[in-house]
């Protein structure tokens, strides 16, 4: 145990996926049944051994940075391979871990045409160590590194396992695949973010004592290093790199594409982790390093934000197809989260934390469950679809589970997320401009109501009724052993957070309340 | 000492193992001038000298000629065209190549200069009966013998005026003068920057590039755009740091605006290729822009060190990745039969090595990690911020844009190879990926990832080029 405390077992959370997908793409195509078990096991030890760390995790100093290390990575540039995780990240970390097994059951039996499990798996694999990096990067170039390893095994799963629906495009004269479109609008965007990002990240670098170091910055920012119009600008594009990923209303267009266009599986860890990776770089490295910028932005934030929640709403009631529905409730659901996270006080920042674990598992689980409908019905319109609760039972039944889980019934998941950053709107960090915080928790509650609606409205559509007469005598399946063992994990996950909201808060709530101290004073 | 620069010549017998052997056994030497290097070696009344700058940038040649000749062998014997005469002129202008990276007077660096390219003049006419390629050949002809002459002339300018050949003599001449602001300095300059603006192909100066490139044989072209490229570069490092220096704010300012130019023009023109030679000429064009940027900040700054080392990274990078972009071309042309890469619908079903090993260098020239280009991207980005003044960036917010830019048209080759339908009439048809050219593929990717994945051992050129500057 003694080897996982100094930085090796974080690392092979974070490379074993890589290598094992290196492994997979040697292993002949033919051997299919191999791919799969053995991605399958390579998924499985990269969560035993971050639910290892979990254990060799020190709680009751969950405000600093454990379990890391720090090595020479290049010297020319001061960047070192740093790694470390705290309190606000370990929740995170064990997810993606945890999501990514779910995911690869998932596909055992489902994937998604063409075929092909070998490169499929292997570029799950290698999406994980970019998630998994990026949660235990404490060095900017080396997060920027994992950051981007990310795009591009979610492009190729757009673009090879995605929609193939024919449609149009406005501003392109020829009719287009949805996955085609949808692949690149995701590439080009969340490039644009992050080619900014790294700008900013060399202003830093040059302002603060030519150091990558996250903790050295944050050290360096909470003294007041850095100020005036340079902080202005750097905050200013470290915004637009992060608020892509979330993504903030008006630059989440290519999220309802990209979601509506990939594969399930595709979708599930897009939700579930890839969007947290830019709420994650707020609470990591926008505000701690510069928090007198993240004050003067936090109204602007918190705006974007309601306006993000009612939007993601309104557009929600709008949609005919299920699976762009989830994906502008996404929408909604981060806009909750970057309002907590624009209170800048413990309780907001928290309620991100928790609401970024809980979107994770409801909203990917929802996912999983359009994903798996559309293909049953072949179908995602949800005006064909009716009374799915007497035609596939249980997926009828997890499907209205999971609704209530998402609009935030007490008790369930995603109920502290939205309650909490709603209270943390209400009374924000001192000096920040009350009107417009309450004016936002306002929309934000109106935003509740509305999410309630459309999630109801769906189930009303799609899971009552009475069939339509064209599945009737149609031999439909409803899930299988490989579906409900990735799914019911999920569902004990989100009633267990729902009761034990305990099980986040143990870990973030004094990272949280350190950051926030040393960020803003006492 | 200089038989670096002899042995690759002997092999002009006519066979291709001959050349390929006496590239690689040329850089023995060059191994064994690292070993035992303690300073900088000058020869020839100070015009010649052997630095580590110097035999890190023939290194670099030797191994491009090499994997140039690797991508040769199948094509030349293919065609049945003279192959001894071509490896003889290639191998020419790699020894013009060697010479202009060791260079430290004006004769010795025009002489490597123009033996460098005109060999490159009939290589890139090689295929006799194409109209395309004569015409390409002419253009480039006509244009190099124009840019040889603008160089020529900034270097008789500059005699006229401090009566030195060498460097140092002239920097130092200039300098006890205060001649370094004097408008004859900087047409001097001007001309120099325009004439070696052609081989590096930037803007005002790319327009023969595209039809050059299209029409010469993939090899040549490769070599051309790697290659010729780096020697024009590294030519007009040296020159800009060791004779221009005293005046870099205002070739600097003029470079900064071509260097922005280069990239955006570059960039846009490629988004509307459909022949992949072209789309790399144009890409390559851009590139060319982000290469200089840091030498044209450097030049407002006065931080040639930086500078040198952004450039020098960036063209080392790119040259590796770049021959495999060509090599993945070569092969996908050879196999759909087209000069179109639309018409490349799912080819990488037919060889999933060559579609991965397309992919790798496609995303690395656009910048994205782990791969090579990131770091050479993040070099070039962090010496224009380092800069510290609006100018630099400005010009680094424009590479920006332009680094996005460009990856909408190289995620399109791996769209089409990887995500259309395969085409019908390609189905029967074998997948040549003949052995050479395999050791050219995964040479060149290991570079790609391993300078990707371990930049950090790009951090000697930091000294080097501090030695380089010192001296």
């Amino acid at each position: 145990m003694e080897l996982l405390t100094n930085g090796l077992g974080l690392s092979a959370v974070v490379f074993f996926p890589i290598i094992s997908a290196f492994l997979i793409i040697l292993i002949p195509k033919k051997q299919e049944q191999l791919i799969k078990v053995f991605a399958l096991a390579s998924s499985l030890i990269t969560f035993v051994l971050s639910a290892v760390l979990l254990f060799q995790f020190d709680f009751s100093s969950a405000d600093k940075f454990q379990l890391g290390n720090k090595i020479s990575w290049i010297r020319s540039i001061n960047a070192n391979y740093e790694i470390g995780i705290d309190g606000i990240s370990l929740p995170l970390l064990v997810l993606s871990t945890f999501i990514t097994v779910l995911a690869i059951i998932y596909s055992i039996e489902h994937l998604p045409e063409p075929k092909s499990p070998k490169g499929f798996l292997a570029l799950i694999l290698v999406l994980e160590t970019g998630m998994n990096g990026t949660f235990v990067a404490l060095d900017l170039i080396l997060f920027f590194v994992f950051f981007e390893i990310v795009l591009l095994p979610m492009y190729f799963m757009i673009g090879i396992w995605g929609d193939k629906t024919i449609r149009t495009v406005s501003g392109l004269k020829n009719q287009i695949e949805t996955r085609l479109y949808a692949s690149i609008k995701f590439f080009v965007f969340t490039l644009f973010g992050s080619a900014f990002m790294l700008l900013g990240f060399l202003g830093l670098y040059y302002r603060g004592n030519k150091t990558f170091s996250i903790p050295e910055l944050i050290e360096l920012g909470s003294s007041g290093a850095f100020t005036g119009t340079f902080a202005t600008l750097v905050f200013a594009v470290l915004f637009l790199g992060f608020a892509v990923k979330v993504p903030m209303w008006p630059l989440h267009t290519w999220l309802p594409d990209a979601h509506t266009a990939a594969p399930t599986v595709g979708s599930v860890l897009l939700a579930a982790i890839l969007l947290k990776l830019g709420s994650y770089g707020f609470v990591r490295i926008a505000i701690p390093i510069l928090p007198e910028q993240a004050k003067a932005w936090a109204p602007a934030i918190a705006i974007l934000s309601a306006i993000g929640i009612i939007y993601g709403s309104l557009a929600c009631l709008a949609q005919t197809d299920l699976k762009r529905l989830i994906a502008f409730s996404s929408v909604g659901h981060m806009g909750f989260v970057m309002l907590g996270i624009a209170s800048l006080t413990p309780i907001g920042i928290n309620a991100a934390m928790i609401g970024m674990v809980a979107h994770g598992v409801i909203t990917g689980l929802l996912f999983f469950l359009s994903g798996s409908m559309a293909h049953t019905y072949h179908t995602r319109d949800m005006g064909r679809l009716g009374g799915n609760m007497k035609l596939l039972p249980k997926t009828g039944a997890m499907l209205g589970f999971t609704a209530m889980a998402s609009l935030g019934l007490p008790g369930l998941a995603g109920f502290w997320g939205e309650f909490m950053a709603l209270l943390g709107a209400y009374n924000p960090l001192d000096g920040l401009n009350i009107t417009v915080f309450r004016t936002s928790m306002v929309a934000g509650a109106i935003g509740t109501v509305l999410t309630a609606g459309y999630l109801l409205w769906m189930l009303q559509r799609v899971n009552l009724g009475e069939p339509s007469e064209e599945w009737l005598d149609k031999e439909l399946h409803d899930a299988d052993i490989y579906e409900l063992s990735a799914w019911i994990p999920l569902v004990v996950l989100t009633v267990l957070i729902g009761i034990f909201p305990k099980l986040i808060f143990g870990a973030t709530n004094d990272a949280v309340t350190s950051m926030l101290l040393k960020a803003f004073g006492g | 000492m200089i038989l670096d620069l002899i042995l690759p010549r002997k092999s002009k017998y006519y066979v291709a193992a001959f050349a390929l052997l006496g590239t690689l056994f040329s850089l023995a030497p060059l191994f064994i001038q690292w070993a035992n290097y303690t300073s900088p070696i000058y020869a020839f009344e100070n015009s010649f000298v052997i630095d580590k700058f110097s035999i890190i940038l023939k290194g670099l040649f030797i191994l491009i000629t090499y994997l140039t000749f690797l991508l040769s062998i199948n094509f030349i014997e293919s065609d049945k065209y003279y192959q001894g005469e071509y490896y003889y002129l290639l191998l020419s202008s790699l020894l013009g190549a060697l010479i202009v990276s060791s260079s430290r007077d004006l004769l010795t660096i025009f002489i490597g200069i123009e033996l460098a390219s005109t060999p490159m003049f009939l290589l890139s006419g090689w295929k006799k009966g194409d109209r395309k390629s004569n015409e390409g050949a002419i253009k480039f002809f006509l244009l190099g013998v124009l840019s040889a002459s603008l160089i020529l002339y900034g270097f008789s300018l500059l005699y006229g005026l401090t009566g030195q050949l060498v460097f140092s003599d002239i920097s130092s001449y200039l300098l006890s003068a205060s001649l370094t602001d004097s408008p004859v300095v900087l047409l001097s300059a001007i001309l120099v920057i325009s004439g070696i603006g052609f081989k590096i192909s930037i803007v005002p100066f790319h327009s023969w590039a595209p039809d050059t490139y299209e029409g010469a044989p993939l090899p040549v072209t490769a070599y051309l755009s790697v290659s010729s490229k780096a020697t024009g570069f590294v030519a007009l490092i040296i020159l800009l740091t060791k004779v221009f220096s005293g005046s870099g704010s205002s070739w600097g300012f003029i470079l900064v605006i071509i260097s922005g130019l280069t990239m955006t023009l570059g960039n846009l023109v490629a988004l509307q290729q459909e022949n992949p030679v072209r789309l790399l000429a144009y890409s390559s064009i851009s590139q060319a822009g982000f290469i200089l940027a840091p030498i044209a900040i450097s030049g407002i700054t006065g931080d040639y060190q930086d500078g040198i080392f952004a450039s020098v990274t960036y063209l080392i990078i790119y040259a590796f990745m770049n021959l495999g972009a060509f090599l993945s071309v070569h092969l996908f042309n050879n196999f759909a039969k087209s000069s179109n890469f639309y018409e490349w619908g799912g080819v990488a079903k037919k060889s999933p090595l060559a579609g991965v090993l397309t992919t790798i260098f496609f995303f690395s020239l656009a910048g994205i990690p782990p791969l090579g280009g990131w770091f050479a991207k993040f070099v070039v980005f962090r010496s224009l911020l380092g800069s510290e003044n609006l100018i630099g960036i400005s010009l680094g917010v424009v590479g920006a844009v332009n680094a996005v830019i460009a990856l909408v048209y190289y995620a399109r080759i791996s769209k089409v190879i990887w995500m259309d339908e395969p085409k019908s009439i390609h189905e029967d048809r074998i997948f040549n990926f003949e052995n050479p050219l395999k050791v050219v593929g995964v040479f060149t990717v290991l570079i790609t990832f391993i300078s990707g994945i371990f930049p950090g051992i790009f951090s000697y050129l930091g000294e080097v080029s501090s030695i380089f500057f010192g001296n």
